[in-house]
């Protein structure tokens, strides 16, 4: 069977969508505690799972979802700024050299929240399932880091949308569409996407991983 | 000449006596409710376990738990006084002293949860319980928030 070339494969939208509204629902969790502090961790592990399905995809997807298709070296990342302010935005296909790098900063920015929580400590009612396997001096410094990189997310989340607002207003390109719907422009050659099964597959075992991680190592009695 | 004599010591002792006040360290005070924080944290955990189903309910042991979180919530509001703030290693934020009121409030409301902890371990009732348990989550949570460095 055929499949029609797209620009975003469905792993990837599935992945970005989903993890869009886990982070939201993290922050929301987190900031409402008390009960609600199950379900956050619960979202961390989703989040965690997203992740590694996403650095997996990233070296076997398809080519717009592969690392090395759009992350770029700094004097293309500059021409490419230099050039669309010049009002010569070159065409690329997928995430351009700018905004390659803040997927990965991204998702950088989340495996160290994902991590970290699960050795953290809120010093109420609530620790990661990890927080027991290492000293009180770890334990903190995590759950600091787990504090302050909150900030770090918040403000890779906001730049995203503002960047994302600029694109659609000031550039007149639309980046929802397509991360919806995976279409991209007419015109553009694409390569047709790699099978989504695998992306199934890779997933799956991301789940078996974090499902070891957080719930069958805690209980052994390994250190 | 004599009674004036007298009187300067009398006085210069009288002195001595006052001075002599017992002083309490604030680095002790930063101990005790440190001490205090950390082992209600060992019931309240307790608790929370059981309240989250991590653990079985056993109404014996909560009970424990609870009458010991009611009783230790209400030492730490005795060492947040002036000049507590530095002695030894706290997350208290300087905020304490600048929005005193605030702070007491916030103090308050976690001694008035707690203190409902150990007729509701009395009661039985796991769900209640585990409701009361939240609601002192939410009091902690809304202390700490502002007031303990992260």
């Amino acid at each position: 069977m055929a499949r029609a070339p797209v620009l975003w494969d469905l792993p990837v939208r599935l992945f970005h969508w989903s993890l869009a509204a886990l982070v939201v629902f993290s922050y929301i969790t987190a900031k409402v505690g008390g009960t609600w502090m199950d379900w956050h961790l619960r979202s961390g592990y989703a989040i965690l799972a997203l992740l590694l399905f996403r650095v997996a995809w990233g070296a076997v997807g398809s080519s717009t979802a592969r690392f090395s298709t759009f992350v770029r070296g700094p004097r293309i990342v500059l021409s490419y700024l230099r050039e669309t302010s010049a009002g010569r935005r070159p065409d690329v296909v997928g995430h351009n050299p700018a905004g390659g790098w803040m997927v990965v900063l991204m998702i950088v920015a989340l495996l160290v929240q994902a991590a970290t929580g699960l050795f953290s400590d809120d010093e109420i009612a609530t620790q990661g399932p990890l927080a027991v396997k290492v000293s009180n001096a770890a334990v903190s410094r995590m759950s600091t880091i787990h504090s302050w990189n909150e900030w770090v997310l918040v403000t890779f989340v906001v730049l995203h949308v503002v960047a994302i607002v600029v694109y659609h207003r000031v550039l007149r390109v639309n980046l929802v569409g397509p991360m919806l719907h995976g279409r991209g422009l007419p015109g553009i050659e694409l390569a047709a996407p790699r099978n989504a099964g695998i992306a199934a597959v890779l997933f799956a075992i991301a789940c078996g991983a974090v499902y070891w991680l957080v719930v069958v190592y805690p209980r052994s009695g390994a250190a | 000449m004599k009674k004036t004599a007298i009187a300067a010591i009398l006085s210069l002792a009288a002195t001595a006596v006052v001075a002599q006040a017992p002083q309490v360290k604030p680095e002790d005070h930063i101990k005790w409710r440190q001490s205090a924080y950390s082992v209600m944290g060992l019931h309240f955990g307790s608790l929370a376990a059981m309240a989250q189903d991590k653990k079985p309910y056993n109404k014996e042991e909560a009970i424990r738990d609870a009458d010991f979180v009611a009783l230790l919530a209400t030492e730490p509001r005795n060492h947040f006084g002036e000049g507590t703030d530095k002695g030894r290693d706290t997350k208290a934020k300087p905020e304490i002293w600048q929005k005193r009121s605030d702070f007491d409030s916030k103090m308050d409301k976690m001694v008035s949860e707690t203190g409902k902890l150990p007729q509701v371990a009395r009661n039985g009732d796991l769900a209640a319980l585990k409701a009361a348990v939240g609601e002192t989550g939410k009091a902690c949570k809304a202390c700490h928030d502002e007031y303990r460095q992260k």
